[in-house]
């Protein structure tokens, strides 16, 4: 019976009880190796759907198969697995800023589906949101069966993201810079060990199954000065086509929501939208993958205006494809629509200064992939080293660096929130260990209630009060109805100061007389936030906590700041 | 009435049945009912280490112009201020969290599957999470309202057993209500039990609060339970027990629910009582 107990408590086990660092790495190789398989299954998933449709293609009304695969997501999603939610990534950075990286154990594989549906039929997506969102709630539910803290289950989180970016890519830094810079947002040795570890193992298991291959390879390429400041025009271009995706996506979330339509029904309006793009553009459908290899590759032979064309639509496509309701991630676009517009950038550099010995074509096309990157995550690491490691490309680092960094700042500048961290910056749910929200946040009301406080009564004389005073090392009395007991007002000591020195007054003066009723009270389900905005506002120092009107407790700045510096100490350990 | 009850509201006559049940239990327990009205059939329950997805059947979200009004006129006519959940977070737009930080929560004995809302023998997968996560007892209501007079605690010995026998003093002592404890002999001796009880250091409870230790000893529970008042509040333990010992002889909580219709409390593995 005992070896059935130990079995059902894994963190009880006598190894991971030694060191809870050990418990951490062992618990990030099966995190990362999950995630890493993860991957490849979607991969694979993908390359089965892409063969089984490819001889359709010749059809006129292959422009429904998108429809088809973003409705049948869609009701997959909404009706089988009863998901109801968004992209993948939000919603893990959700879960990490405000519950612990909890996250559902249905997340770690209805996404995959979902998204081989939509991508895998031609929706203009990519399966890295997909496989992170997999990963992270593979890494949540494994944490969860060590019935491990909060801490540690965010970095199992993060090992998940890491091991599935690093799979998919072939790329264990980029997925490493990933998981750190986007999802968990600290750079702290306790996170990089087990996130690096992963890392490998999703790398491994990628490159153990599919082969080591570098996804997009290229040929050398000679940068020369000239085409380090014109990096400074392509970093503006790359910018530009993030904010109007980033614009594009969101105006065609608002657009459909306002479609009386079920959300299956929309999701097949916007896929078929792309496919009938795709039958002039078919560029635009799928991850596009073959998209980026031509284009750095140089052997993209379109024109400046059929390049700028494809760019365009891509946008609009991916926009179509998950503001509808369809599933998938952005990397791939960001890929794709990068790619294009490096290549755009170069054709009209060359049609402007036809004289200057531009660099291959390619090159611009990979650093339109850093920039797009950069520009719709905000997190210019994570661009470079994903396009250092994709293309194998370390020559190009220097303007990969300007481009992604140059990208970053403008589109920070127009956007302040990254795509994936608008929502959550709205509603004020983005939030990183150490900041002043996010200790907030890990406060309640509830566990800063002092009640100590001494209740006293409207009918009770001065004379009397000032007894109780005597006895209280509080400044401030609740006065409650004698009958109910209801809360009636406050009473401070310096309401009583101007009668303290006239005996008089002590058997002629009540509380009720001198309360004050006009009090902002606090109730404890209220955001610590919100009661410290009307603190400050009130210029109060101390607020009563009532509950169906009764007084149950004061909570003072002075308690508030005790709690905050330990939780601030506990984050920031 | 520091204390809250969650009650998740349906707007159908089955509903009403459940809220008189918890609107009543919050009377005697002196516990404020918060009532959440679904707008959408599912929403997220994040506990310490587990997150539960609710799903709830379609009857929830019925006539949502009425819900509110009904709910609180079955709140007024109790004489209970009528306190509305109204969730702050979102993980998706179409799915609001709901915070856990209650003291209790009422459920039917299945939220997510209406063919088998009202049947005994048979608690949803969903109810079955929140109780094994949570840190609050669970009201099972029974089908129909009716007003429990007394109090069973089931005591075998395991710790969500002390639990829920701490649970059954402190409902004892808030409510006046007259409290009774039933044991089933199974391979124990009554003795082991009483020692039990002493080594927990819960004789002076015992002599204060229980009107009457029941020991069973027909040879299966479910002969056992006619014994147990028709309107008592039962209060038992759930999950105390191993995967495998419960996959080999059954789970008694099941049984119990499956035999007895009455109000039932669970107290779950994250559950910690005071009296």
């Amino acid at each position: 019976m005992r070896i059935f107990q130990s079995w059902r408590y894994p963190a009880n086990w006598t190894i991971f009880r030694l060191d809870d660092r050990l418990l951490l790495i062992l618990a990030a190789i099966i995190v990362g190796s999950c995630s890493g398989l993860a991957s490849v299954v979607l991969n694979r998933l993908l390359m089965a759907m892409f063969n089984w449709f490819h001889h359709l293609r010749h059809y006129w009304w292959v422009f429904v198969l998108p429809a088809i695969g973003a409705a049948l997501s869609s009701l997959f999603l909404e009706k089988i697995v009863k998901e109801g939610a968004g992209h993948g990534v939000p919603e893990v950075i959700y879960s990490v800023s405000r519950y612990g990286g909890l996250l559902r154990f249905r997340s770690s594989f209805s996404r995959l589906i979902s998204s081989a549906l939509t991508i895998g039929s031609g929706g203009s997506a990519g399966p890295e949101a997909p496989v992170v969102i997999s990963g992270a709630a593979i890494g949540s539910n494994i944490a969860k069966y060590f019935s491990l803290n909060d801490r540690q289950r965010v970095t199992l989180v993060g090992c998940g993201a890491a091991g599935a970016i690093s799979s998919i890519f072939n790329a264990p830094i980029a997925g490493m810079v990933f998981a750190i810079e986007v999802i968990i947002g600290e750079w702290k040795s306790v996170n990089i060990v087990p996130i690096a570890i992963a890392s490998v193992m999703g790398t491994e298991i990628s490159r153990i199954l599919q082969g080591n291959q570098i996804p997009f390879t290229h040929r050398l390429f000679n940068i020369n000065h000239m085409d380090i400041l014109a990096c400074v025009g392509l970093a503006v271009l790359t910018a530009a086509a993030s904010i109007l995706l980033t614009r594009l996506l969101r105006s065609m979330d608002k657009i459909a929501k306002k479609v009386p339509a079920p959300l299956w029904i929309r999701a097949a309006i916007g896929g078929c939208a792309v496919g009938l793009i795709g039958l002039f553009l078919p560029e635009v459908l799928g991850k596009g993958y073959h998209v980026v290899q031509t284009t750095i590759e140089g052997a993209f032979s379109q024109g400046l205006i059929i390049v700028g064309l494809a760019t365009i639509a891509k946008i609009v496509a991916t926009a179509l494809t998950l503001g509808w309701g369809g599933s998938g991630g952005i990397f791939a676009p960001c890929l794709v629509i990068g790619s294009l517009a490096g290549l755009t950038y170069h054709h009209g550099l060359a049609l402007l200064w036809p004289s200057v010995s531009w660099v291959n074509q390619g090159c611009f096309a990979l650093l339109g992939m850093a920039g797009l990157i950069s520009g719709m995550l905000q997190a210019p690491l994570t661009g470079i080293f994903l396009i250092v490691e994709i293309t194998g490309g370390y020559e190009v680092i220097l303007p990969l660096i300007i481009v992604s960094a140059i990208t970053t700042s403008l589109c920070h500048y127009i956007e302040p929130a990254a795509y994936y961290m608008k929502e959550l910056v709205d509603y004020g749910h983005l939030l990183r260990p150490g900041t002043d929200a996010r200790v907030l946040s890990d406060l309640n009301v509830s566990e800063l209630i002092e009640k100590d406080c001494i209740a006293v009564t409207q009918n009770m004389l001065l004379r009397d009060f000032i007894s109780i005073v005597k006895k209280s090392h509080r400044n401030y009395f609740p006065v409650e109805n004698e009958e109910t007991g209801h809360f009636m007002g406050i009473i401070h000591l310096d309401d009583i100061r101007q009668y303290l020195f006239n005996p008089v007054m002590y058997d002629t003066v009540f509380l009720g007389q001198i309360m004050n009723t006009r009090v902002e009270v606090v109730y404890p389900d209220d955001d610590l936030a919100d009661v410290i905005r009307k603190m400050d506002a009130n210029r109060l120092f101390s607020m009563p906590v009532v509950v169906n009107n009764r007084f149950i407790g004061l909570i003072s700045k002075g308690s508030l700041l005790d709690q905050y510096r330990r939780e601030l100490m506990v984050q920031t350990s | 009435m520091n204390h809250q009850l969650l009650h998740i509201f349906r707007n159908s006559p089955l509903g009403r049945e459940t809220l008189l049940q918890s609107i009543y239990f919050s009377k005697q327990a002196k516990v404020s009912p918060v009532i959440y009205i679904p707008k959408s059939t599912k929403f997220l329950m994040y506990f310490e280490n587990d997150v539960v997805q609710i799903d709830l059947d379609d009857s929830y979200l019925m006539s949502p112009d009425t819900a509110l009004e009904h709910a609180t006129e079955l709140l007024e006519q109790a004489g209970v201020e009528p306190r509305f959940l109204d969730p702050k977070h979102y993980t998706a737009s179409t799915l609001p969290d709901i915070h856990t930080n209650f003291d209790y929560m009422s459920c039917p004995r299945s939220i997510s599957d209406l063919s088998s809302k009202i049947g005994l023998g048979y608690i949803g997968p969903r109810v079955r999470r929140i109780v094994k996560s949570a840190q609050f007892p669970v009201l099972i209501t029974s089908p129909v309202y009716k007003e429990w007079e007394s109090i069973a605690v089931f005591f075998g010995g395991s710790v969500n057993a002390f639990n829920a026998l701490k649970l059954g003093f402190r409902i004892c002592r808030i409510s006046g209500m007259p409290l009774d404890v039933f044991t089933l002999i199974e391979n124990n001796s009554q003795e082991s039990y009483e020692k039990l009880i002493t080594d927990e250091d819960l004789e002076k409870e015992m002599s204060r609060y229980v009107n009457n230790w029941h020991f069973l000893k027909n040879k299966t529970l479910e002969e056992n339970l006619y014994d147990v008042p028709h309107n008592a509040l039962v209060v038992l333990g759930a999950y105390g027990h191993h995967l495998f010992k419960t996959f080999v002889f059954g789970n008694k909580m099941e049984k119990i629910q499956s035999t007895i219709s009455n109000n039932l409390l669970i107290v779950g593995p994250n559950y910690t009582a005071a009296i």
